[in-house]
């Protein structure tokens, strides 16, 4: 419903905070998130895998609701209604030789 | 892979809770949590608790932890620490992270109680060094014993806000203004109150401009803004501050509860978003439940008890108890719970404006607007009357779940009733005895004792004070008013510590007679010249 392309949200419109860093993990600002929306990404699933944002260090503890907010914003709708990203594993940083050292799992 | 009836995640209030009372059903339980140090947020709680003497009220935060701890470990539970759980799966799988491993472990039954995360505002300059989250600053001061900065300016004015606020103030550093762009104080008055009352400014309908400074802050801009959250241009206001507190809500960590494919829809009014959890706290998916502030944001004391209900709910869904001791023993529980969600900050009444007491007293307007209560607006409210000789008065003005001064005054002077909520009234007949047990057991320090005839033109007040060195008896300085303003000079007379009171000193401050109903805090003459 709410990634429906036909509908119109206007032109972007370029403003003086778009310089502002929202995703501070990948240094994303509020300009990148609010064109990408304006570019066809409806979702915060798609914001997330077109720019990065929410898919560093932090993975997204910090900047999800923000980058929602903003997206939610550019769209005209509630952000309660913006559908959120997925949650995978795993949930904290964790470097490769950890995920290579696995133990226990079933065969 | 290593079997356990019961695996909770998150070593906070609920966690524990939850695998106090499971394992104390049977059921072999372990406990993971991502931290170094158990008890989530309670170790870092420094004030002491609201609610009845069932919620532990009165207890200061972290001798809850202590409590909570010992009932785990005599239960017989695994607490296991710098174990961040990875994944949750379905068919109640998890993967921790135990040392340079990653080990699977799998329960019968799985309780998510992982709380929830600081909600962060952006605005021009927050990412620089001095920006921090108001749990940051708690940690750095409560667990670290390090000031976070010399002078903060505080976004958010909801409990946690305030409650920060209170604690920069105690560890020494100077809160400069508590801003929130909601119109009105978002936590509870009393919080608010003794804040202003040391002279601290709030600004609401305000936000932040911008963070000023190259590699750190060095002051903030504020500016007052419309209903629509737009900027009201002439309205900047500048602070010098080199550290900016952000209290701007939390949100629940669903995160692994969604990976286990439970349903989880966004509600603003849980916070962001939040399980959908039956009476037990059971989840969509069979086996796994959810406790505490994943399941909508609320405080430590109903976690606790969410806790414990989701842990007896647990055991009866592996059989370790029956449907009916489940009900018996919930019961009580529920009926806790409750309670504490009554009154004007109940989780039903999120957003709404609310302009009278349930007495039908109109509440305070400057309390919501200024954070204290005007001087034309006390004497309205039941706590605060007029007596010869010595009696409290108690500033109490909002109907929250507490009422541990009813409890503390043996003379029967302060009655709540059975509804919690109800705003504590003094009653004229009893005779106060000054023993000030009511002043040290209100958590939210707004019970002060007065006597306006304590010396031919001098009154006497005693109040709460919270704050290190203490001023001697003897002591000059000047009192102030609810608002911080100075009114005139007082002189201690009497400071009274005990083991009874917890921490919370009783300054009894001689001031002019007509002062007595205006006086309401005690800045010494040489901490100002220390700070200078």
């Amino acid at each position: 419903m709410m990634n429906d392309r036909s509908r119109d949200i206007g032109p972007f419109v370029p403003a003086p905070d778009d310089d502002m860093i929202v995703c501070r993990c990948e240094e994303i600002t509020k300009g990148e998130i609010r064109r990408a929306v304006h570019d066809g990404m409806y979702t915060v699933t798609e914001i997330r895998r077109w720019l990065r944002a929410g898919m560093g260090l932090c993975q997204g503890q910090t900047c999800s609701k923000l980058v929602k907010g903003i997206a939610a914003r550019e769209l005209g709708i509630s952000p309660a209604l913006l559908e959120p990203a997925s949650s995978r594993a795993p949930m904290r940083p964790t470097e490769m030789k950890v995920l290579g050292r696995e133990e226990g799992a079933c065969a | 892979m290593k079997r356990y009836d019961l695996i909770v995640i998150g070593a906070g209030p609920s966690g524990l809770s939850a695998a106090a009372e499971a394992a104390s059903k049977g059921l072999r339980t372990v406990v993971f949590d991502e931290n170094e140090r158990p008890g989530g947020q309670l170790f870092k709680q420094i004030h002491k608790f609201f609610g009845s003497k069932e919620h532990k009220a009165k207890v200061r935060g972290y001798n809850i932890g202590k409590q909570l701890l010992q009932e785990a470990a005599d239960a017989g539970v695994d607490v296991v620490l710098n174990a961040p759980v990875e994944g949750l799966y379905p068919d109640h799988e998890v993967t921790v992270r135990i040392g340079d491993s990653l080990r699977h472990f799998k329960g019968d039954a799985v309780i998510a109680a992982t709380g929830a995360s600081e909600n962060m505002a952006a605005f021009k300059g927050w990412t620089l060094p001095g920006v921090i989250g108001a749990g940051a600053a708690q940690t750095m001061m409560n667990l670290h014993g390090i000031k976070p900065g010399n002078k903060v300016v505080m976004l958010g004015s909801g409990n946690v806000g305030l409650v920060v606020s209170y604690q920069l103030l105690q560890a020494g550093v100077e809160v400069a203004a508590v801003v929130d762009a909601l119109p009105h104080v978002g936590g509870y008055g009393v919080h608010a109150a003794k804040l202003a009352r040391t002279g601290v400014p709030f600004y609401l309908s305000h936000t932040i401009v911008e963070a000023e400074g190259e590699d750190r802050v060095k002051g903030v801009t504020i500016a007052e803004i419309d209903n629509k959250f737009n900027f009201i241009p002439g309205t900047e206001k500048h602070f010098d501050a080199d550290t900016i507190c952000v209290a701007v809500g939390l949100s629940p960590m669903s995160q692994l509860l969604k990976m286990a494919e439970c349903d989880v829809p966004d509600d603003p009014s849980k916070g962001g978003q939040a399980p959908r959890v039956g009476a037990f706290g059971e989840t969509s998916v069979k086996g796994v439940f959810a406790a505490g502030d994943v399941s909508g944001i609320e405080e430590a004391s109903s976690a606790m008890i969410e806790g414990r209900i989701t842990g007896l709910a647990a055991a009866e869904s592996l059989g370790f108890i029956t449907k009916q001791e489940l009900e018996a023993e919930t019961a009580g529980l529920e009926n806790q719970l409750a309670s504490l969600r009554r009154g004007m900050f109940a989780p039903g009444n999120k957003g709404r404006k609310i302009t009278e007491t349930d007495e039908g007293i109109a509440l305070s307007e400057s309390l919501l607007t200024q954070g204290y209560v005007a001087d034309d607006e006390i004497a309205r409210f039941p706590g605060v009357t007029k007596q010869r000789g010595i009696h409290p008065v108690i500033e109490c003005t909002q109907n929250i779940p507490c009422n541990p001064c009813q409890d503390a005054c043996r003379k029967g002077c302060i009655r709540i009733g059975k509804d919690i909520t109800s705003l504590p009234a003094v009653d004229t007949d009893s005779q106060c005895v000054g023993c000030g047990l009511c002043v040290a057991a209100c958590s939210g320090q707004a019970v002060f004792l007065v006597d306006e005839d304590y010396e031919e033109g001098y009154a006497s007040v005693t109040l709460p004070y919270e704050f290190l060195p203490l001023p001697e008896t003897g002591a000059r300085g000047t009192a102030l008013d609810r608002s911080g303003a100075p009114v005139c000079e007082a002189e201690v007379v009497e400071i009274r510590t005990s083991p009874a009171f917890d921490h919370t000193n009783l300054l009894t401050m001689k001031v002019p007679a007509d002062m007595a109903m205006t006086a309401r805090f005690f800045r010494n003459q040489k901490t100002e010249s220390e700070a200078c």
